[in-house]
């Protein structure tokens, strides 16, 4: 595709929305103007907001688009410095030095070689610093409440200066400056100091509106009121007490598998049947369940598409 | 502290004085109108969204919006306040016609714009340099946080704690003991190098062997971690809570002595520090300390207060996500329900666990219906009751379930 040589600095608001939809990413105005400030302030952006919105997807996205490779931090606990900077290949050192025994090499020139960057193991940080591509990498630090406190403190040092210091090779400074995504899930608050440094942005559930046009731009196939009435049913299912309200993920799912089963049409027996797509806890399904057969809910009136959805 | 359209309004007054004209003053006053709703921002964000204004095209009101809100919140629970403040700094006919202009309050004639618009071409890294270099005083205003201050009588009492017999129940020691010690350790998933550990690590033990060439001389071996956990106490001291107080003493005095990191605060309609206070192994002494310095004992409750201030002020820098805090209290709360709901939910999410022991959960046909109560419940990991000795003991091993 011929986007996939923008120059991200020249691109406007406008063209960031667009470029993010040529790759079936719709995202509102406001998401777009963020995105687009920190391409061009080569800012970090935070993002946070609840499940299975398309914090992480966002980054996927423009990678492909700015035709940049996307390294990917997942964060977990007790994630570290060997896990997400560099790590010394011991096995390949070793077989060095055993291989110069054998050849009864010069003890100082294995030294220093030994600790070059041949001999080291490049993890997600340290690949995205010294990322020598034709663009800029995209990287993805995703979770970031996973890990732990002393983790973001290195991680603070990375985004603000953009290099790495390897105490036996000296420091390394970005070719680059990656463009750097932070995703959480807000199970922990993130401290201060890396917010400080980080544009920030809470994605919404969608509208509607908006959850229809994901919809159709995913799904071109799918009826138009089938759409409409999925879009209801998750617009107001999201207003119910659900322990996990499901998310666009969750959407996407269930009209793949709508999709799947030749669906042109909703009704409840057919909501039933394919309810695990929605909700991923036995709770919550059971709950449903129940309210179903309680009558307590009516799922044809959560399917049904009426004004007030309308914003 | 709610954030009204009046209190929005009055700080949008309040920095009137200081509305410059040009980008970076205005945006600094506007980052002080923020601080004054209670956001914190650093002064190197205003800098930031100083640098990115040109950036957008400053006509258009919502990209503008967006511009700020990316870089001046970090959170979504400010976006409110942010919204409505924007709205009342960057009000609309002013914004139309002279976006970064003052707007001017006394209703001085409006400078002439062509002139100030060279201004701005200028360039706002020349403003940022001359705005550090000689307005000093804007700027420490800026980074100074002003916690407003409640002027409300406080109820002066000070308790008599000598009627304590201070070497009593050594079997609430005991108790309490065993609770510390589950509420602080949990196994990490981490691992440590140790010298009696089931597993080898491999990557240590080649480096530490590489000074023999090499051959495996040393074995290098990891154990799990026990992870330490912190623990902030946080003890209603209020009047409804005067019957349990002897307990509570002895309950904070033997928790803080028992374990390393813990940090307790009494509170009733605000908020005191007596860590400092209970870390010394002489307990009638330090009882004489904290009666003597604490205000409000046994006054009303503000429990939604006193959490806002510890939040504010101490739970930055004390709770992690590996802090469990604890919160004593029969939730009688005479203060504001949407604050205390609001204070309660920044408080579980900063940290790893939040306990909620009430006093008054043991009486048969207790039910928490008291406001205070109802708004702190959904937030709560655990809540569960202290009143003897025996709901101690259930206590310490509730805790040894969930840690284990």
């Amino acid at each position: 595709m011929n986007e996939a040589s923008v120059n991200p600095k020249e691109l406007t608001i406008e063209q960031v929305q667009e470029i993010l939809r040529s790759q079936q990413y719709v995202c509102d105005r406001s998401l777009a103007t963020v995105v687009y400030l920190s391409l061009v302030m080569g800012k970090p952006l935070l993002l946070e907001g609840e499940a299975g919105v398309g914090k992480t997807e966002i980054a996927k996205v423009l990678s492909k688009v700015l035709d940049a490779k996307l390294i990917r931090l997942q964060c977990y606990e007790g994630l570290d410095a060997n896990t997400a900077l560099y790590e010394w290949n011991y096995p390949k050192q070793m077989l060095r030095i055993k291989l110069e025994e054998v050849e009864k090499g010069d003890r100082q020139t294995v030294e220093s070689e030994i600790f070059t960057q041949e001999y080291l193991t490049k993890r997600p940080l340290l690949e995205a610093i010294q990322s020598d591509g034709a663009n800029p990498p995209v990287l993805l630090i995703d979770e970031i409440d996973r890990a732990d406190v002393e983790f973001e403190a290195f991680l603070l040092e990375v985004l603000s200066d953009f290099q790495i210091t390897i105490p036996e090779i000296g420091t390394i400074q970005a070719k680059h400056r990656p463009y750097v995504f932070l995703t959480s899930n807000r199970t922990r608050e993130i401290h201060d100091a890396l917010k400080r440094r980080c544009l920030y942005h809470w994605i919404e559930y969608p509208t509607f509106e908006k959850e229809y046009e994901i919809i159709t731009t995913k799904f071109p196939q799918v009826e138009g009121n089938m759409a409409k009435q999925i879009c209801a049913f998750m617009q107001r299912v999201r207003e119910m007490n659900f322990y996990k309200r499901p998310g666009v993920a969750e959407t996407l799912d269930w009209v793949s598998a709508l999709v799947a089963l030749n669906r042109r049409s909703l009704d409840d027996k057919a909501v039933v049947e394919t309810m695990g797509c929605v909700f991923k806890y036995r709770e919550d399904l059971h709950h449903l369940r129940e309210q179903v057969e309680g009558k307590q809910l009516n799922l044809e009136a959560l399917l049904r598409v009426s004004p007030e959805l309308v914003s | 502290m709610d954030i009204t359209p009046e209190a929005v309004a009055s700080a949008v007054t309040g920095v009137a004085s200081v509305r410059g004209r040009g980008t970076l003053p205005n945006l600094m006053a506007f980052a002080r109108v923020l601080k004054t709703l209670g956001i914190k921002i650093g002064l190197s964000q205003v800098l930031d969204t100083a640098r990115a204004t040109d950036m957008v095209e400053i006509g258009a009101k919502a990209d503008f919006r967006a511009l700020l809100r990316a870089n001046l919140i970090s959170q979504k629970e400010d976006f409110p306040a942010f919204d409505m403040a924007f709205e009342c700094f960057w009000r609309e006919q002013a914004y139309e016609r002279v976006p970064m202009e003052t707007m001017d309050i006394e209703g001085t004639p409006t400078q002439s714009n062509a002139q100030e618009g060279g201004d701005e071409e200028g360039g706002i890294e020349e403003a940022i340099a001359e705005t550090l270099a000689k307005e000093n005083v804007p700027l420490e205003n800026l980074d100074e946080f002003a916690i407003p201050t409640y002027s409300a009588q406080e109820q002066l009492n000070r308790k008599d704690f000598s009627e304590m017999g201070v070497d009593e129940s050594r079997a609430i020691a005991r108790a309490i003991l065993l609770i510390a010690t589950k509420i602080a350790t949990q196994i990490s998933r981490r691992k440590k190098v140790s010298r009696r550990g089931a597993l080898v690590d491999p990557r240590w033990t080649m480096r530490k062997n590489m000074k023999y060439g090499g051959e495996i001389i040393d074995l290098v071996q990891r154990k799990k971690r026990i992870k330490k956990t912190k623990v902030v106490l946080l003890c209603d001291v209020s009047g409804s809570m005067d019957c349990y107080s002897r307990f509570l003493i002895q309950f904070m005095y033997g928790l803080q002595n028992e374990l390393w990191g813990v940090e307790t605060f009494v509170f009733s309609t605000s908020l005191s520090r007596i860590t400092h206070l209970i870390r010394t192994k002489d307990i009638a002494n330090a009882l004489e300390k904290i009666s003597g310095s604490i205000l409000g004992w046994s006054g009303g409750t503000n429990i939604g207060r006193s959490l806002h201030t510890f939040n504010r002020s101490f739970a930055p820098s004390m709770v992690t996500h590996r802090t469990v805090v604890v919160v004593i209290s029969d939730g009688w709360d005479r203060g504001d329900v949407s604050l205390l709901e609001r204070e309660m939910q920044d408080l579980k999410r900063r940290s790893k666990k939040l306990i909620w022991l009430n006093p008054l959960l043991a009486s048969e046909n207790y039910e928490p219906l008291c406001k205070g109560m109802q708004a702190a419940l959904p937030y709560i990991d655990l809540f569960l009751s202290v009143h003897n000795l025996n709901s101690l003991i259930a206590l310490g091993r509730t805790l040894q379930k969930m840690v284990a």
